[in-house]
């Protein structure tokens, strides 16, 4: 069962050696031999790193180097670009260090490979049954290999990897299978931080050139530039820095400029060899339109997730005449389980959403179900964090409670034996301001 | 000394330079996306305050004008080359080039050319061809307004100063360094443009002048002593008096609220007293726009500590009575809340616009309609070394470029 | 000595029953200008279009410019029409609706890719420079023949074939068109194997060969 659901990651590592292969076509052992060695030693460096450590530690290095090597691309996608357009662009020749590369990406790619299917394992607990699995995948790992080195010729007939549609499909393959995991995945995060990212700077670019405020412009275009500060700019922003630099190593292949053919005197001559020259420019285009496909893929992932969220129906609540709302600690829901319980305060025409939560070590929270950055969407929980429905940001258990950032906004409260005890007014007062701070910055501007 | 000189020419004039460049404030930015949502604004404080990454900015408005330099001296070379005043080009300054073995017979060529639409230029061993216009004014145009927007954020990144004021009708214009003339009047109109909704004007009589007038719109923003003038937010500026049962003597207070638009409030603590006054611009039933009009009509409340002791309306001007209590505001004025912004870097970013769109239009219709295409043949020794470049249409280009060479060796 | 660039032996084609070309023998050197006279149904069509690599023989070998045609399959039998052979019919077959000029850079589509500049110069080499621009409507009988010589020049083949190429000309078109391929032929150095049943067209050609009910049965060369 376990290696059931690692049929997807097994494809994608298949796809990534098959890739390598033909990448490196000279090279083939070394990259079997690197990869199937690399993605050993991101298994066991997992396992070693979420035993010794807490499990953020690993995900973190993953999500690091994941992120490291999509910055990577974007620089080489640049550096393809000018190196296509630009005729007196001075660039370093890297054929000979071919060797290098091919064991080096090998092994990266595999330990990166290997590291993503060790985290999809249920995390070791010091029984055999457990550590199992983590014994078994550098193996899986390896006869994969061996397939994909056997199959390679068939699979991938012609198409030559230049080297940087080589790296765009590897990071997008590895992408792709890191987006599994919420945890792991980039898509998300990166369409947060462009999402505040746009907002900051739209607000900078404006102050600079001393643009008026809303105030002094016709709604219908303040309209459109509110569209820069609403959590779409964020999804598209992101879609395009992530597709971005596959798209930018495709327009460097196309604009590649054609061989000089002037030397020959016979016209038809020179078109078949232009033609050829065509042809082979579009069969490198194939790589480059699998990673696009693999980036879009993972985008996908991210996007609608597999993962179950806890987000339980908001419980109605009233206040008492002095204006105190109890929560018992008993009763209808278990406040102490570990979970997120939400509530429901309706005061006139205005509702304020909550949650209680006891986080894992052992603290009882109240929170408003909205954080002080975005439009109030509300949080689900997953394992081991909460994720904002608006920018997708995970926050992990033990910091729900803290103020800032993402962070659903704290309550006061008291706890007392019988309950949790909250002030109606401060909730109501509180999520007056967040809930009109967000608003206002979200669709109104500056 | 010369190699170093030429050394840091090639680095400073290198089309490798802006990509690296950008690449490291990228990287850098993306480092302090992990600290702060606010992460340009940390960006600029930081380079601001750090005169390495200043200078490294720096070289990129460089590049822009070494680059220029550099294109218009490979274009002035290859003009050179096509009218015969310099030594064979090197390759480089063109697209494509060959070496054949052909007679010095230019003629038939020559003919074939110009049928083709080209004007040729024949100079003893050599026949130059080219048609279209070059894309070069685009491309310097282009380049210039890369000068004008990097030179323009690293002007207002190191020197923009902003001073915010109240600019209040009938009171002194309070410009930077004092004595900035009495403000006439602030006037604020629906607007018929097709991107500002208001017109704002504020009028400001010339403290030197006899009766000269400065005025000031919103957009562009106009200087005054260097400074531009940056209306934020509209307010009035008001006097509110006060009087309580437990406040016979009255209370007067000169404030500045920000009221505007109708309906917002704010508020004013009546110092060493309990009470606080709370006022909004309330809309009239007209529909009219209380700042647009002068016509203002107050809604208050009144509280003494948390308590509300009063709420109504009064007009400006006017009071309002009601059980021993006295609201009045007897005079009011239209404010601006304004910025005095020192910045030359604005004016810099502002022609970058203009250039970027004037390099865009011109490279898209000499691209389209008009690209250059020059070709060279330079006879030698019983060799004929032939030079091509295209600036667009280079297929069609490439086909005459071959035919000729064809016919130059057919003719043999 | 010329190389040979046409090597048949016992080249036999039939459809069904009928046998359009008992075993043939028959060697064609580089440059030369070949005609094959025969009735109709003597098989001289069958046998330019094995040639050609239009049909497949059903029995012998056949190598055309030193390869063997019987082991390529469709796509290299495509490949081999497209960059080693040109083709003139009797019917121009030009596309009706494209100018000269479009029809010529078709060709060069099919074989590699358009360049406008080759074709112009190839339809003035057949004397049509100022008719670039008209539709096969708006020539003659001889000027589209002159198009579909351009046509078929165009990609520097190594053999020309002509069925019939001046079948629907008169006297003088027919002596324009021959001359015209006399000229190119000398310029190109290229294989010509036409296909005719009119003796005066057939002794332009340095070799004539005679077909009847699908065999060579005589065969004529020029003595200069």
């Amino acid at each position: 069962m376990v290696f059931l659901k690692q049929i997807p990651q097994f494809l994608v590592w298949m796809l990534l050696l098959l890739l390598l292969l033909r990448g490196f076509p000279g090279r083939r052992r070394a990259v079997s031999f690197w990869s199937t060695g690399g993605f050993a030693l991101g298994v066991a460096g997992y396992l070693l790193l979420a035993r010794l450590l807490p499990v953020r530690v690993p995900l973190g290095i993953i999500r690091s180097v994941m992120g490291g090597s999509f910055l990577l691309l974007w620089g080489v996608a640049v550096a393809s670009l000018y190196r296509s357009t630009v005729r007196d662009f001075p660039l370093l020749r890297l054929d000979r260090f071919t060797p290098l590369c091919a064991m080096v990406g090998s092994g990266a790619a595999g330990l990166m490979a290997g590291g993503i299917c060790a985290n999809q394992l249920p995390a070791p607990d010091g029984s055999l049954l457990r550590f199992l699995p983590f014994l078994l995948l550098p193996l899986a790992g390896a006869l994969l290999a061996v397939i994909a080195r056997s199959v390679e010729g068939v699979v991938i007939p012609s198409y030559a990897a230049t080297p940087s549609s080589l790296l765009a499909a590897v990071v997008a393959l590895l992408l792709l299978s890191s987006s599994a995991a919420i945890t792991l995945d980039l898509f998300s995060p990166l369409s947060m931080k462009v999402m505040k990212g746009t907002h900051d700077f739209v607000h900078q670019f404006m102050e600079s050139i001393l643009i008026p405020d809303h105030l002094f412009i016709r709604p219908e275009i303040w309209g459109y530039i509110g569209f820069l500060f609403g959590k779409e700019v964020g999804f598209w922003g992101g879609m395009i820095i992530w597709f971005t630099p596959v798209l930018l190593i495709a327009l460097a292949i196309w604009l590649e400029p054609l061989p000089s053919v002037a030397q020959f005197r016979q016209g038809a001559r020179r078109r078949l060899l232009l033609a050829a020259a065509i042809r082979e420019k579009k069969h490198r285009m194939v790589i480059p339109a699998l990673a696009l496909v693999a980036f879009a893929a993972a985008a996908y992932r991210s996007s609608f997730p597999s993962v179950e969220y806890w987000d339980p129906k908001p419980l109605a609540v009233t206040a008492t005449p002095a204006g105190e709302i109890l929560i018992p600690r008993k009763g209808e829901v278990e406040l102490e389980d570990g979970r997120m319980h939400k509530y429901l305060y309706k005061q006139g025409d205005k509702e304020v959403r909550f949650f209680i939560l006891m986080n894992p070590s052992g603290k009882l929270t109240v929170d408003l179900d909205a954080c002080a950055i975005c439009k109030p969407d509300g949080y689900g929980q997953t394992e081991g964090m909460l994720l904002c429905y608006y920018c997708k940001t995970l926050i992990p258990l033990d910091t729900v409670g803290r103020p800032g950032g993402c962070n659903p906004v704290p309550v006061p409260f008291r706890e007392l034996e019988d309950g949790v005890h909250l002030d109606a007014s401060s909730l109501v007062n509180s999520w007056n301001q967040t809930v009109q701070s967000t608003t206002r910055s979200k669709e109104g501007g500056k | 000394m010369n190699r170093m000189l030429r050394t840091l020419w090639a680095l400073l004039s290198s089309r490798a330079l802006p990509p690296l460049v950008l690449g490291l404030f990228l990287l850098l930015y993306i480092g302090i996306a992990f600290f702060t949502d606010e992460t340009l604004i940390t960006l600029m404080a930081i380079v601001r305050r750090n005169p390495l990454l200043v200078a490294l900015l720096a070289l990129l408005p460089l590049n822009g004008g070494c680059r220029m330099v550099v294109e218009i001296s490979r274009y002035l070379n290859r003009r050179r080359s096509i009218f015969g005043y310099s030594s064979p080009p090197s390759g480089e300054l063109y697209h494509e080039s060959v070496e054949l073995s052909a007679p010095p017979s230019f003629a038939p060529l020559e003919e074939r050319l110009r049928g083709e639409g080209y004007n040729t230029v024949k100079n003893g061993q050599q026949l130059a061809a080219w048609r279209g216009v070059t894309l070069l004014p685009a491309r310097l145009l282009y380049l210039a307004g890369i000068f004008c927007l990097l030179a323009g954020i690293l002007v207002s990144l190191t020197s923009r100063g902003v001073n915010r004021q109240e600019v209040v009708e009938g009171a002194p214009f309070p410009a930077p360094g004092g004595n900035g003339g009495l403000v006439r009047s602030i006037s604020f109109q629906h607007g018929s443009g097709w991107i500002l909704a208001k017109e704002l004007e504020l009028e400001v009589a010339d403290p030197d002048g006899a009766g000269a007038l400065h005025r000031f719109g919103v957009y562009p923003p106009a200087r005054f002593r260097g400074a531009f003038v940056y209306p934020r937010y509209l307010g009035v500026a008001l006097i509110c008096r006060i009087s309580a049962p437990d406040l016979p003597a009255g209370y007067e207070k000169s404030v500045v609220l920000p009221l505007y638009p109708p309906g917002r409030e704010a508020s004013t603590v009546l110092s060493g007293t309990p009470y606080k006054l709370t006022l909004t611009l309330t809309v009239p039933e007209d529909g009219s726009d209380p700042y647009t009009t002068g016509k203002m009509l107050f809604g208050f409340k009144l509280l003494k500590g948390k308590e509300l002791v009063l709420t109504g309306t009064l007009p400006g001007g006017g009071a309002f009575r009601k059980d021993g209590y006295v609201v009045a505001i007897p005079d009011y004025r239209r404010m601006v809340m304004t910025d005095f912004v020192s910045d030359n870097g604005v004016l810099l970013i502002w022609w970058s616009a203009f250039l970027f769109t004037a390099a865009l239009l011109l490279w898209l219709a000499l691209h389209i309609f008009l690209p250059r295409r020059e070709m060279l043949f330079l006879s030698r020794g019983g060799t004929i070394r032939a030079f091509s470049r295209a600036e667009g249409a280079a297929m069609n280009h490439a086909g005459v470029f071959h035919e000729a060479l064809d016919l130059l060796e057919t003719s043999t | 000595m010329a190389s040979i660039i046409i090597e048949a032996a016992g080249l036999t084609k039939s459809y069904g029953e009928i046998c359009a070309l008992k075993p043939l023998d028959l060697s064609v050197p580089e440059g030369e200008w070949l005609s094959v006279m025969g009735h109709s149904g003597s098989g001289k069509s069958t046998l330019l279009n094995l040639v050609g690599g239009l049909d497949r023989p059903t029995a012998g070998t056949l190598k055309v410019g030193g390869e063997d045609l019987l082991g390529r399959d469709e796509d290299g039998l495509a490949r081999f029409r497209r960059e080693f052979v040109g083709i003139i019919f009797q019917q121009h077959h030009l596309v009706p609706y494209l100018t000269a000029l479009e029809n010529v850079m078709l060709a060069q589509y099919f074989h590699s890719l358009p360049d406008e500049a080759e074709a112009r110069t190839a339809l003035e080499r057949v004397g049509l420079g100022r008719r670039l621009k008209n539709r096969p409507g708006e020539l003659s009988g001889g000027e589209q023949q002159r198009v579909c010589i351009a046509r078929a020049i165009i990609n520097s083949p190594r053999l020309l074939l002509g069925d019939e190429p001046t079948g629907n000309l008169d006297g003088s078109s027919t002596t324009m068109v021959l001359e015209l391929l006399r000229e190119l032929r000398s310029q190109e150095r290229f294989t010509v194997v036409m296909v005719t049943h009119n003796q005066e067209v057939a002794d332009w050609g340095d070799r004539t060969i005679h077909m009847d009910d699908g065999l060579l049965v005589r065969e004529e060369r020029k003595v200069f």
